[in-house]
């Protein structure tokens, strides 16, 4: 949007370039999607591009290396802001009020700052990379034949939305490029379709971010009405040039600083349904219904990130000195929901079954975390005086401390995102390969499992209901056709189990009642198919086959029940899901430790300030320990002790494709240390970074700095903050679930070196502590948590009791307020007709009559007026 | 010379006798013969309006309807020979397909 870019001096060589960045995967997705519709099953596309695969990784690699210029030139340049902008039209607008034409110009305009660099490494290296892993995973498996190239096509239109997103330098575009995200979530959750727990997971997450989406949209109108008056000419009012300039803030500032709020906050929960927080979190463990790369991709590349980059963004407005503790409440509101849903989502998390549910709950804990971080810092900034000059001018005393003490929260959060996102797209790529190969060992062992159910159970109780109660199939059928259509829908037929207290089932059940019975396909069950269906079902039941039941208690491949033992079968794997277990946890030394340990610091810091951030620090406090529970749990569960099953003991090591991005992101987990070292925790808008540190301390400065500050801080509240968090999150979290999962692979099982400490501390805790947790197992507490705490119930409920009925309301005035006016004319108007009709009676004589009657009345008129 | 009025009297009186024949009777021909009467009625009007008033365009207004009456009369027949054709019939309550 800065229109007026085209006459700008590019100031460097490589935004000349950047929009290729979002071009590249745009441009794919047609290309893929129509080559694959060309030669969909022909070998060469096979196996040559692997359905697509190879045309989308040279894509993302592009998008990756031109990502990686922009990113260095950056840093190795100013290290300042920077746009470009290119004019796509300019146009005519009237302002109103006004009777001269403005000139407005609309195009894109790539904004680069540390925020934007951060996560355009992220999502272009993380979209390469399960790129790689999908080619491993998706093309390896039957089911997938012939239509992954819909796959590679909607991947890298996701990948092209998200990079758009984070470039983009006005909100509008940022908006853009969000929807085309929300578009290509639900495209790749259900990708599935035919499955109707996917194409149901699918329609949930795209509603439930939509309804954030309608806030956001709300809140950015808000926006554009505060800042339009101060747009330039050629300036969009949304664009960052505009919000983002001091001089606007402070006018807006002066005049309407609640409205800022208010729209801000609208903004921050569309940030909420997309990076999936309460209350708004209920679609992120059902999105698990897509394949595993779009796991990885929506948790730790795209989607979910997109949230935490929206509030990233609005730090200019909060770290405004005229602004200055007008958004202290936001900051509150965003840390508070961060720390209630981290603590919610991991609670959950401690009794999923499911490997990929508790890489689900986990990410929005971790996210909340993000969030905790962010609203911390934001508070900071909004209170603190850290600029060079307070408002009247004068050289602020303090600006050193708490330009630091800024600095060093937003980086912390930020640096937590990066950490997250690294180490969770390294687990959901490991779990896939966990899946991927436990499903093929499956398929070896029990290779005709795979088996269409034609006889549901419902369907015998029906048959066995109208054989009690002495009915014929016929009248049966007609008194649930309830329109007397001759067919019978889902929903009459939905309706009438449930009257004859069958069964109440849910719309995706239904449908697999509707295949079973409706045996032309046309959707609608007439009375040949239902006495047909009935009849073959009974006599299958009283010869006694009841084969079908076995049916029902399918394999879960995805069930660590099933697994058990793996560290043996699939060492690389384990070894990453170690590290990114560890990393997410916040273990000393790896990954996530450096940012987390910021994270909770930063929240206490605040929390001493202002007592209602108490809360959320508790929160993350609290959260740390029941992290390190759930994730070690996994772990445990998952690789070590001895397998649960047959299946799980004839687990295979899996492909190159997958191990690749494994291996390439255990050392971005385990390097997080050199990332730190090299101030990489300090990202934070440029100009304020560099007082601090003069933005030139070496390698080794960085890292005693940060050792230091980690492990022997000189505030003896924050050393001691430290040690309990890392007792937390390191040792009570794990040590419990130690105690209660995994023990020793079996006899004869071999494994890397690196496994044998944490399987013989395993055996040592679980040998020496038991904890009994069999009553904690069977509480009402363990129940809901199994059942989300019950969100989706009342949800559901919710839309049943307020937007249906709502909409039976507006359904009925609808047809007689609205139809019944229209039907009355139409009704009125014919009658009328009808009497009228009946003057013509065809008779000679009549129309004499009427003739002579019409000129007597006309000759009466005329004596009238005349006389 | 006759009082005009009474002249106006027997032509409003041929006139309800034309008007009611037409009303009343079903044979096309009749009812044709009824509007020739009322016609004439007029034409009488006409004359009897035009010795009142000394005024000579009655008299033209007379031969004109006269001339009018006579290829009404013609094309009159005409139809009833064509409707004849079409229903083999003459009689007007048989005609009725213009019927509501």
């Amino acid at each position: 949007m800065a229109g007026s870019g085209s006459t700008e001096a590019v100031q460097s060589a490589a935004l000349e370039y950047a929009p290729y960045i979002v071009l590249l995967p745009m441009l794919a997705f047609p290309v893929i999607l129509f080559l694959g519709k060309m030669f969909n099953g022909n070998k060469m596309w096979k196996e040559g591009l692997k359905e697509g695969g190879l045309i989308a990784l040279p894509v993302m690699g592009a998008s990756l290396l031109i990502s990686l210029w922009l990113i260095t030139d950056f840093i190795g340049g100013s290290g300042h802001a920077d746009t470009a902008g290119w004019t796509w039209f300019t146009s005519g607008m009237w302002d109103s009020g006004q009777t001269t034409v403005t000139e407005i110009s609309l195009g894109f305009g790539i904004y680069i700052d540390h925020v934007t660099v951060m996560l355009l490494f992220i999502a272009s290296f993380l979209c390469l990379l399960i790129n790689t892993f999908a080619i491993g995973y998706m093309n390896t498996d039957p089911i997938n034949d012939n239509r992954n190239h819909r796959f590679y096509a909607e991947f890298v239109l996701f990948c092209s939305g998200m990079l758009g997103m984070v470039l983009a330098d006005s909100f509008l575009w940022l908006f853009i490029f969000w929807e085309l995200m929300g578009l290509c979530s639900y495209l790749l959750i259900g990708f599935y379709y035919e499955r109707p727990s996917a194409a149901y997971a699918a329609k949930k997450a795209f509603l439930t971010t939509r309804v954030g989406d309608v806030f956001l949209m709300v809140g950015l109108a808000m926006l554009w009405t505060l800042f339009h008056p101060y747009a330039g000419a050629g300036q969009g009012a949304l664009d960052y040039s505009v919000v983002f300039y001091e001089g606007n803030i402070e006018k807006v500032a002066a005049s309407s600083s609640g409205t800022l709020a208010w729209a801000l906050g609208l903004m921050f929960i569309g940030a909420v349904g997309k990076s999936a927080q309460f209350p708004l979190h209920v679609w992120l463990p059902d999105a698990m219904e897509g394949p595993t790369p779009v796991s990885a991709l929506i948790h730790a590349a795209t989607m979910v990130n997109a949230g935490l980059y929206l509030v990233a963004r609005m730090f200019p407005f909060f770290g405004a000195e005229a602004l200055h503790g007008d958004l202290a409440d936001l900051a509150f509101i965003i840390a508070a929901i961060g720390g209630t849903t981290a603590v919610m989502a991991a609670a959950i998390a401690f009794v999923q079954h499911d490997l990929k549910k508790v890489l689900a709950y986990s990410t929005m804990s971790q996210l909340a975390y993000i969030f905790t971080g962010l609203g911390a810092a934001l508070y900071l900034a909004n209170t603190l005086h850290w600029h060079e000059y307070l408002a009247d001018g004068t050289k602020n005393p303090d600006y050193y401390v708490n330009h630091a003490i800024v600095v060093v929260a937003f980086g912390a959060a930020l640096f937590h995102l990066f950490n997250h996102a690294m180490a969770k797209g390294m687990l959901f790529m490991a779990s896939g390969a966990v899946i991927h190969e436990v499903h093929h060992a499956h398929h070896h062992l029990h290779p005709h499992d795979d088996h269409h159910d034609e006889s549901p159970e419902e369907l015998l109780m029906l048959a066995n209901y109208l054989h009690d109660s002495d009915q014929s199939v016929f009248g049966f059928f007609n008194s649930i056709d309830l329109d007397q259509s001759g067919e019978i829908d889902t929903y009459e037929f939905q309706k009438a189990l449930k009257d004859a207290n069958i069964a109440d089932l849910p719309p995706w059940e239904m449908k697999r009642l509707m295949v079973a019975v409706d045996m032309d396909g046309n959707g609608r069950i007439d009375v040949p198919e239902l006495e047909l269906s009935l009849g073959r079902i009974h006599l299958a039941s009283l010869a006694g086959d009841d084969d079908h039941h076995d049916h029902h208690d399918e394999f879960d491949a995805q069930s660590m029940e099933n697994m058990g033992g793996l560290a043996s079968k699939m060492p690389l794997t384990a070894t990453a899901m170690l590290v990114g277990s560890l990393s997410i946890m916040g273990f000393p030394l790896i990954g996530g430790f450096w940012s987390k340990e910021g994270i909770i610091a930063n929240t206490w810091r605040v929390a001493l300030d202002d007592p209602r951030f108490f809360y959320p620090a508790m929160c993350v406090l609290l959260g740390a320990a029941m992290t390190g529970f759930y994730m070690s749990r996994m772990w445990l569960k998952t690789f070590a002790g001895s397998p649960k099953t047959e299946v799980a003991a004839h687990v295979h090591p899996t492909n190159t494709w997958i191990k690749t991005p494994l291996f390439i992101l255990t050392f971005m987990s385990l390097g997080a240390i050199v990332l730190a070292s090299m101030g990489f925790t300090h990202w934070a808008p440029d100009e304020y970074y560099e007082p601090f540190f003069d933005g030139k301390k070496s390698f080794v400065e960085g890292f005693v700095y940060e050792m230091e500050h980690a492990f022997a801080n000189s505030d003896a509240f924050f050393f001691v903050l430290t040690y309990v968090a890392i007792l937390l999150g390191a040792i009570v979290g794990p040590g419990l679930a130690l105690s209660l999962y995994g023990g020793k692979l079996d006899e004869g099982e071999e494994s890397l070196p690196w496994f044998a400490p944490v399987l013989a501390l395993n055996q040592m805790v679980k040998g020496r502590y038991h904890w009994d947790n069999s009553s904690f197992a069977q509480s009402g507490f363990a129940t809901a948590l199994e059942n989300r705490l019950y969100f989706d119930h009342y949800y559901d409920m919710a839309m049943l009791k307020i937007v249906a009925a709502f909409s039976f309301k507006a359904a009925e005035a609808d047809s007689s307020v609205i139809d019944g006016t229209v039907k009355t004319i139409e009704r009125t108007s014919q009658q009328l007709s009808t009497k009228l009709r009946s003057l013509t009676t065809g008779s000679a004589r009549d129309y004499i009559l009427m003739a002579a009657l019409g000129t007597l009345v006309l000759f009466g008129l005329i004596w009238g007026v005349v006389a | 010379m006759i009082d005009p009025a009474w002249v106006s009297g027997l032509s409003a009186l041929l006139f309800v006798i034309g008007l009611a024949g037409a009303f009343t009777r079903k044979n096309a021909i009749i009812v044709l013969m009824c509007i020739e009467l009322m016609l004439n009625a007029a034409n009488m009007q006409f004359a009897a309006a035009a010795v009142h008033h000394g005024d000579a365009t009655g008299w033209v207004y007379t031969i004109f309807a006269i001339a009018i009456a006579a290829s009404e009369v013609a094309i009159g027949l005409a139809i009833f020979l064509a409707m004849y054709g079409q229903h083999e019939s003459i009689t007007l309550d048989d005609v009725n397909v213009l019927r509501n």
